[in-house]
Formats: structure tokens, C-alpha cells, sequence
């Protein structure tokens, strides 16, 4: 008989100990026989390893059987006593409700924060964009870096210049967000339009719901007038008809072709209800000075948006030479998801910290909460030990009671979690930092992710275990010595337990003062508008009416409002401040014999002569522009402070001439400078505006502006509209707004971090303070027979209690410095979210300091009060 | 345990029962018989064998029993594998059950139908 191969052998070992130690040298000896009369040979190697493939089966079929057995033994064990158990479990509940309903609430509350803010996290920064090819659709911007202009759009005849020389993308479409008309039982209605080159459809590649999208034969002029509408718009305002397609709609009067249905899911930057072609003659015959276009793209699939960068800034460079006053002026291109998020990425990341933070302090807790409540058990437990219960029983009667309480609290707080994420996603106003995904953000509100939702709870599950497991074991050793107490040693653990949450709360709260006192700098901030009563409206569709009756048409209808009761002024400005949009020219500066010296790209508004009383802009210096001052020659223009510190450094913009690109506004004299308007809000500088009368050159569509008299401007909003149609009821009326609300909405995000961050921070310090509460109530409550000694022996009340408040304070402040020196090097990386305060506000950090000191001072005062009154005669018989 | 527990047995806990009713012996030889009087449908390796039989000794229907000496006299002494009196029982309910079931057969006549 030959040797047995080191394989058989090892096969035969692993099979379990039960066959393996009384079977193993027979099981050898037989499959050595069984090796022995295998034939040699090809044949012979399939039998010799059929038997080794019988082995490792065997081994594995032997394996099973032994764990199905050894489960089903575990489970009658484990079920045998478990009827008691939940019985002893909720009669311990029953007699410590506080306990019990701490523990549920803080866990609750966790798992809500949580769930609602990731799902919120998921909905907004993580979801895939809803159009394909998201990794590849890019937006293009134009871009100034030196002067502060790092995305902005882009005029026609540039689009153009960069849409026809790229190779690195393979479409470049221009958008524009626009109104029309829709007239309804002889009123105008003012509909949202998005104008887009016939190449959009190229780079966002969606596929229609009814009829076709646009393409190269949108180009040319005679398919100007083809639509498509959205599905929401085709479902409600036309009766969701099938035979749409063919059907016309007037449009500022004009009849267009409806050729598409958009799809039902698509949601794309300012969700228009209608969508019209920009020709390739509306975009070539506009000024390059003009810009208006948001320039949507899709990459090559081997082209990066860095070298697009490239390629379309050389060929801007390009443009600049043919073209000057494009000096200094690049294209940046980004993927259009990661810009549309851009703006709410730090601030939802930095809620995603601040509940991270929230979850550890809860968690923390809970252990602190655990480990009391087992040394509490001191007892019972050593009790148990000495009367025979093994380690296994007292670790499930005390890990069954902490699993119970986490799984109940888990269930309430994914019931509150929806609510609370519907009011997030009311508190941070998507539509103006997300329009891309404006629809996705309000499904978000609906439902809270499933998967959010089930991670949150196992690590809720698995926190509240990997941190209930020293208090489970410690409470399971001490079986080894049933009759040692270990409440002195065992409270010094919680105490380190307690330092940390006080570190981790200071750290929220030191977050949340920093970001109040943002806010308030930023609200505290001049907009340069005296925003309380004044309302604004988009008038006018008159492009095509020669200037004059313009002219006459605008001044008419301030004319008529201002005449209204309860307005006390009324004026005209081409793009009303703190509604996003700005309008440029090219700036000429001349010298005294009226020749340019040099010329710029700049921002410029077209007002009338109520305008700047109405808006209350600050004259600094000279007079604003007024009713009198008619174009012609010479004719006037007025600038802000920023325009005139920058062109003018030595101080003499008044008396100095400039002109304009615009053949209306020619060698125009310099009357006024005027405070700075920080029109996007009051965290972004202004940029140097040139004001000019508007009529020389109206245009088309204004914002009439409306200064009321006292009460609500919207109030006033109805009377005014039809003030308006009385005029013209052909005319649009649309889009009333109070100008408070528009300035509120560029504050609303900087506000609603403010709330939620001070939210959780409070949270975090209640709980907190709960666990320096449950730590000294413990410690007082172990040591109260040493209290009751001392009473007796004549120590006074307040010795007592000042002891336990000093004996709390190095445990608070090694806490409180370390969460202090922690957030101060967590600030430094949420800085972009400040606003006029730096990382390291000595103010924020002085009222972290005070808050966590007060909370913690309170804590412990409770406790130290209960302690002081102890009856001696009381105390000393408890032992 | 009830002999009725232990029913039906399966073919290789039956032909096993049987061979080692006629004689007790050991692994290997046990193995050669179970594939020669199965007529080659039974082929186990070692480790399903004694897994067979682990359970069997488990159940207490066989016994192992120490030899004193290998056929030849070379190498270590061998466990013989005896049936005990209840392993005996169980194999007399088990021929019943078949024998049964046999009866049952043919008064289906279904030798005939064939």
C-alpha cells in the first residue's frame, strides 16, 4: 500500500472534529485503498480526483450538518428563557421610565436628523441629473478671472465664433430663459420661455414624449416659430391632447407650431413650460457686446472639460484680437451637474457634518446612558451571577434591553424622519440653487431614501452596539468576581465618555455661533435699496413699436401708478436689481476733446427719471438722472461708486464723458455717483454700473418699480396689474414681487444653515448636558451614604455642593477646550460659508465657551442640589 | 429512540445494516461490499462512508469494536462495526416495510402491466 497524498489528507482534516478525531486513520486507510486500484493513466487521473472531489463535498456536506445542528440547539437555548426575559425586561422598563424614555427619544431624534438629512444629501448633490450623458454635458462660462467675473454668459455672435471651431465638444447649444405672451379671455399672461439653439438637443439627448425636438432645421428664420412644451404645460393647459403636435399657440400674438412634447421627467435649468428656437439669425444679428446666453455643450467621449477649457479660451483669444475689449476674457467649462450644485455643495456638506457630529454626541450618550444604568445594576447583576445565571444570560438581559430601546427609538425616528426632511426641503430654497434638479428636490420631499434610511438604522444599530459592548462586557467579568463593586471604576469610564460629547457638542456649537453671527453680518449688510415697500413688475412687450411711442407707453404707465392711491412713486430700470440679471455695454472713456482714450466692457442700466428716488439709492456726490434729462446732445449718465473709484481714481468722474456702443448713448457727461447696489445680494460685491436715461433707447420688457405707502407692497400687487391693462390690456403685467422677498431669497440660503446648524447644535447640547446630568446624578447617587456621613459630621450644604461642581469642572473643561480646539481647525475648511467673520471669531468662540460652561453648570447643579439635601439618617441606612 | 423513527432507512444505511448483519467487519472491506452487492451503484468515498457510519454508531444501531490485529498483522489495529440489537430491530421493521410494500405491488400486478 502506497502513501496517502498530502491533499487526501488535508481533505480528510478538514473535516469537522466529530468524524475527523474517531474516523480520521480509518478514513486514510480506506482512501488509500481506494487510491491503490485507481488504473494509471488519463483514466486514472479522473477517478483519483473524483475521490478527492467526493472528500472535499464530504467535508463540506459534514460541516453543514454540524452548524444546522449546533443552530437549532443555540435557538431552543436561546428561546427557553427569552419568554422570561422580555418579561424581567419590560417589568426593569416599567420601573425606570425616565431612563427608558431618554434613551428612545435621544436614539429617535438621531435616526431622524440623520435619515432626513442624507436623503436630503442624496436628492439634491448625489441623484443623477435627469438627462443622459450627465458626465459629458457641460456648461460653458464666459470668464474674466481678474476681475472677479468667473462665470458668466456669453453674447450671440461669441457663441456662434466658439460653436463653429471646437472639435473638443460635439454640440454647443445657447440658452436663454425668456417670457412670451399668452393671451387668455383678452388678457395677457406671461409665460416662461427657454430659448435654445437648434444644437441643444445635440448635447442633451432626450428623446421626445409626442412629435419630434428641434434640430438643424430650426436654424433658418422660418422655423422660428416651431415650439415644443413641456409635459406638465401639455397635460394641464392643453388638455394633454393627443393630437397635439400641428396645433398652434399665440405667442405675443404671433401664432407658433407646436412640433414635441417634452418627456415627463425632463427638468432642465429654469423648468419652461414652452421652448422656441433661437435662429441663427436672432443669434448672429445681436451685439457681441450683449450678452445673454448660457452655452450648454457635450464633451467628446475622450475629451476632459479641462482641455475644452483650452480650446475655447485660445479661440476667445482669438476673438479678442478681431474683436477688442475681449482682453483678459476666457471660457470656463464644468460639468453642468457639478456647477448647477456648486452653490448648495458646501452648504450641504456642511449639514451633512453637523449631523454626523449630532449622531456621534447621540451615540456617546447612549453608551454613557448604558454603562450608568449597568453600574446601577450593580447589584442585580452580581446578584444574578452569585444564583448561577451565566455570562451569556447576563449579557442578553442587558443587551436585549439596550437592543429593544434602539430598535423602538430607530422606528420612531424613521416615522418623524419625512416630516423633517419635508421641512428642510423647505427651509433651503432649492429652486434657486438647484433649477436643474428643481423636480428631483420636490419628489425629495415625498419620500425619504430607502437606502439612506436602512443605513442609518444599522449604524444606529451597530453605534449603540460597538458602544453598549464595554458596558456589556465589563458587566459579564464581573461574574469572575461577584463580590467586587466596580461603580468607582466603572464611572471613570464614563466620565471620559462625557468629555468626548462635550467635545463633539462644542464643536456644533462653535459651527452654529460662527454661522449666526455670518448671517447677521450679511443681513446687517446695505444692499443700497431701501427694500421695505417697494414692489416690482415686469411691464411691457414693445420691442417692435418705434421709440417714441415707447417712450411715450412708459411714461404713461408711471404716469397712471403714480397717480394711484397708496403709491407714492414709480420709476422704470431696464433689469431691477436682485433679480439675477445684468446687462452690459462697451464703455468708452473720452477725453477732453470728446476722442476715446480707452474702452471697456462694463455693466450698464437704462432708467427713467423716477427710478432712482423710487429704488432710494444714495446720491454720494452730484444728481441722479431726472425726468428732464431727454437724450441728445450733450446728454447725461450717472455712476456708481465702484465705477467711479475704478475709472476714476483721482476722484473726478463728475464732469467727465463717456459714450457707449449704443448709438443712442453718445458723449454722455457724468452728474452723479451714486452708493454701490449689491444687486445679487449682500455677500457678493457690486460690480461698477454706468446709469443712463432710457429714453434714448428703451427697452423692449422693464421693471416697473412701485414704492407703496406703508403695508405690504404684494397688497397693493392686483390694483396695479390692472392699472396696467387699463392702459393696454394687451400689455403684460407679470411677475409681482415685493423687493424685500427678492433680496430675502439671496440671503434665504445663508439663513436656512443658520436655523439648521442651530438646531442640531442645540440638540447636541441638551445632549450633552443629559450626559453630564446622568454621569453626576450617578456619581451622587453611588456616593450618597459619603454625603449623609459628611451632612452628619457637620458639613455645610453648600460645601457639598460647591465639591461636586468642582470635582464636574476638569471634566468639562478638558471637554469643552478640546471640542474648542477641534472646530477652530473645522472652520478653517467651512470658510467659503462665513461671511464678514473669520474661522477663529474670538465672539464665537467666547459664547461656545459660555454656552457649554452654562449647560454643563446646569447639569451638575440639579444633581449637587438632590445631594445637599440628603437626609443623614436616611442616607446611612440605604447601605 | 422508536424503531419507527428510524424508518424509511436509506439505501445506504440499509445495504450497510445488512451487510454488517451478515458479518461484522471493517471500513474497507465494508466499502468493497456495498459497491459489489449494490452492483455499482453505491460508490462512496471515506468520508461519506464513515459520515454513514458516525451516524449509525450515533444512533446506537452499530457498535465499533476494537480488533486486536489487521489481516496480515501489519499496520494499526481496526475498528470491526457490529449491528446492536436495536440496529437488528430496525432492519427487521425496515425488510417489513418493503416486504409490505412488495405484497402491496403485486396485487397491482404490476409485473403484468410491464
Amino acid at each position: 500500500m502506497t502513501g496517502l497524498p498530502r491533499s487526501a489528507s488535508l481533505l480528510i482534516r478538514l473535516h469537522p472534529p466529530s468524524i475527523r478525531e474517531p474516523y480520521g486513520r480509518e478514513m486514510e486507510e480506506v482512501t488509500r485503498f481506494q487510491l491503490d486500484r485507481v488504473p494509471k493513466g488519463p483514466a486514472g487521473w479522473w477517478a483519483h480526483g473524483r475521490i478527492l472531489a467526493g472528500l472535499a463535498g464530504s467535508a463540506v456536506a459534514a460541516w453543514t450538518t454540524v452548524i444546522a445542528a449546533g443552530l437549532s440547539t443555540g435557538a431552543d437555548r436561546w428561546t427557553a428563557g427569552l419568554g422570561l426575559d422580555l418579561r424581567f425586561l419590560s417589568r426593569s422598563l416599567r420601573r425606570s421610565p425616565g431612563y427608558a424614555v431618554t434613551v428612545v427619544v435621544v436614539l429617535a431624534a438621531a435616526v431622524a436628523v440623520t435619515a432626513s438629512v442624507f436623503s436630503f444629501v442624496q436628492g439634491t448633490l448625489l441623484a443623477e441629473p435627469p438627462y443622459p450623458n450627465s458626465d459629458r454635458v457641460v456648461v460653458a462660462w464666459g470668464s474674466n478671472p481678474t476681475n472677479g467675473q468667473l462665470r458668466d454668459v456669453v453674447s450671440g455672435p461669441n457663441f456662434v465664433d466658439l460653436r463653429d471651431r471646437t472639435t473638443t465638444l460635439e454640440a454647443l447649444a445657447a440658452l436663454h430663459g425668456d417670457d412670451r405672451v399668452l393671451i387668455e379671455d383678452g388678457r395677457q399672461r406671461a409665460i416662461g420661455v427657454n430659448e435654445v439653439s437648434s444644437e441643444f438637443f445635440s448635447a442633451v439627448r432626450i428623446q421626445p414624449f409626442l412629435g419630434r425636438l428641434f434640430d438643424g432645421r430650426e436654424r433658418s428664420p422660418q422655423n422660428g416659430t416651431n415650439i415644443l412644451v413641456s409635459h406638465g404645460f401639455w397635460q394641464t393647459e392643453l388638455a394633454g391632447d393627443p393630437g397635439v403636435v400641428g396645433s398652434t399657440l399665440a405667442l405675443n400674438g404671433i401664432p407658433h407650431t407646436v412640433i414635441g412634447v417634452l418627456p415627463p421627467d425632463f427638468q432642465f435649468l429654469a423648468p419652461a413650460p414652452v421652448w422656441a428656437p433661437l435662429t441663427e439669425e436672432a443669434l448672429t444679428s445681436r451685439e457681441r457686446y450683449n450678452i445673454h446666453f448660457h452655452l450648454i455643450g457635450l464633451l467628446r467621449p475622450d475629451a476632459t472639460p479641462e482641455a475644452a477649457t483650452r480650446e475655447l479660451t485660445a479661440i476667445t483669444e482669438d476673438i479678442a484680437v478681431e474683436y477688442p475689449g475681449f482682453e483678459g476674457w476666457t471660457v470656463l467649462v464644468e460639468r453642468l451637474h457639478a456647477a448647477s450644485v456648486m452653490s448648495v455643495r458646501p452648504i450641504v456638506w456642511t449639514s451633512a457634518a453637523a449631523v454626523i457630529l449630532v449622531l456621534l454626541v447621540a451615540l456617546v450618550n447612549l453608551a454613557t446612558l448604558f454603562r450608568i444604568r449597568t453600574l446601577q445594576r450593580d447589584e442585580e447583576i452580581t446578584v444574578r451571577a452569585a444564583l448561577g445565571s451565566g455570562r451569556r444570560r447576563i449579557v442578553r438581559i442587558l443587551g436585549m434591553e439596550a437592543v429593544t430601546l434602539s430598535l423602538v427609538g430607530a422606528a420612531i425616528g424613521l416615522l418623524v424622519a419625512p416630516s423633517l426632511l419635508s421641512r428642510i426641503v423647505d427651509l433651503i430654497p432649492l429652486w434657486i440653487t438647484i433649477p436643474e434638479s428643481a423636480a428631483q428636490v420636490q419628489a425629495l420631499r415625498a419620500r425619504l431614501d430607502p437606502r439612506v434610511a436602512g443605513t442609518t438604522v444599522v449604524l444606529a444599530a451597530l453605534g449603540s452596539l460597538v458602544l453598549t459592548a464595554p458596558a456589556l462586557l465589563s458587566a459579564a467579568r464581573r461574574r469572575a468576581a461577584p463580590g467586587r463593586s466596580s461603580r468607582i471604576h466603572g464611572s471613570r469610564g464614563t466620565n471620559w465618555l462625557v468629555a468626548v460629547e462635550l467635545a463633539l457638542a462644542t464643536v456644533l456649537v462653535l459651527g452654529a455661533g460662527l454661522l449666526v453671527r455670518s448671517a447677521d453680518r450679511m443681513l446687517a449688510t446695505d444692499v443700497g435699496v431701501d427694500d421695505q415697500g417697494l414692489l416690482t413688475l415686469w411691464v411691457g412687450n414693445v420691442w417692435e413699436w418705434p421709440i417714441p411711442d415707447q417712450v411715450l407707453y412708459f411714461q404713461q404707465l408711471v404716469d397712471r401708478v403714480e397717480a394711484m392711491p397708496g403709491v407714492e412713486s414709480a420709476g422704470i430700470i431696464d433689469y431691477p436689481p436682485f433679480l439675477g440679471e445684468d446687462d452690459y455695454a462697451r464703455v468708452y472713456f473720452l477725453d477732453s476733446t470728446g476722442d476715446p482714450v480707452r474702452d471697456l466692457r462694463e455693466e450698464w442700466r437704462r432708467v427713467d427719471g423716477g427710478v432712482m428716488s423710487t429704488l432710494g439709492f444714495r446720491m454720494l456726490q452730484g444728481r441722479p438722472i431726472g425726468d428732464g434729462d431727454l437724450v441728445g446732445t450733450p446728454s447725461v449718465a450717472v455712476v456708481n461708486e465702484s465705477f467711479a473709484r475704478k475709472h476714476y481714481p483721482a476722484g473726478d468722474a463728475l464732469g467727465s464723458r463717456v459714450s457707449t456702443h449704443n448709438g443712442a448713448y453718445r458723449d454722455l457727461e457724468i452728474v452723479g455717483i451714486i452708493a454701490d447696489v449689491r444687486s445679487h445680494g449682500p455677500q457678493t460685491p457690486a460690480q461698477p454700473i454706468l446709469y443712463v436715461p432710457q429714453q434714448g433707447d428703451p427697452r423692449g420688457t422693464v421693471g416697473l418699480m412701485v414704492r407703496v405707502r406703508g403695508g405690504d407692497p404684494m397688497a397693493l400687487a392686483p390694483a396695479v396689474q390692472d392699472e396696467i391693462w387699463t392702459l393696454d390690456p394687451t400689455q403684460p403685467a407679470a411677475y409681482p414681487a415685493a423687493v424685500s422677498d427678492l433680496v430675502g431669497q439671496w440671503v434665504a440660503v445663508p439663513r436656512a444653515v443658520r436655523t439648521l446648524v442651530s438646531g442640531l447644535a442645540l440638540f447636541s447640547i441638551l445632549l450633552a448636558a443629559l450626559g453630564v446630568f446622568g454621569v453626576v446624578g450617578f456619581a451622587v447617587q453611588s456616593r450618597t451614604t459619603e454625603m449623609g456621613l459628611r451632612l452628619a459630621l457637620g458639613a455645610s450644604p453648600g460645601r457639598l455642593r460647591s465639591d461636586i461642581l468642582m470635582g464636574t469642572a476638569p471634566l468639562v473643561g478638558l471637554g469643552v477646550l478640546a471640542g474648542l480646539i477641534l472646530g477652530l481647525g473645522a472652520a478653517r475648511f467651512a470658510r467659503s460659508l462665513l461671511y464678514g467673520v473669520g474661522p477663529s471669531d474670538p465672539v464665537a468662540a467666547a459664547g461656545a465657551i459660555a454656552i457649554m460652561a452654562t449647560a454643563a453648570l446646569l447639569a451638575t447643579w440639579l444633581p449637587a442640589r438632590r445631594a445637599s439635601r440628603i437626609d443623614p439618617s436616611e442616607a446611612m441606612r440605604t447601605e | 429512540m422508536a424503531i419507527q423513527a428510524h424508518l424509511p432507512l436509506k439505501p445506504v444505511t440499509y445495504l450497510t445494516l445488512l451487510i454488517l448483519a451478515q458479518e461484522p467487519t471493517y471500513g474497507v472491506v465494508l466499502l468493497d461490499k456495498l459497491e459489489a452487492r449494490s452492483g455499482g451503484t453505491i460508490q462512496l468515498n471515506a468520508g461519506s462512508l464513515y459520515r454513514t457510519i458516525a451516524a449509525l454508531v450515533d444512533a446506537g444501531l452499530l457498535t465499533p469494536s476494537e480488533d486486536s490485529a489487521p489481516s496480515g498483522g501489519v499496520g494499526a489495529p481496526r475498528k470491526t462495526y457490529s449491528v446492536t440489537d436495536l440496529g437488528r430491530e430496525v432492519l427487521r421493521a425496515e425488510v417489513e416495510r418493503q416486504s409490505a410494500l412488495l405484497d402491496l405491488a403485486r396485487e397491482l400486478d404490476l409485473q403484468e402491466t410491464r
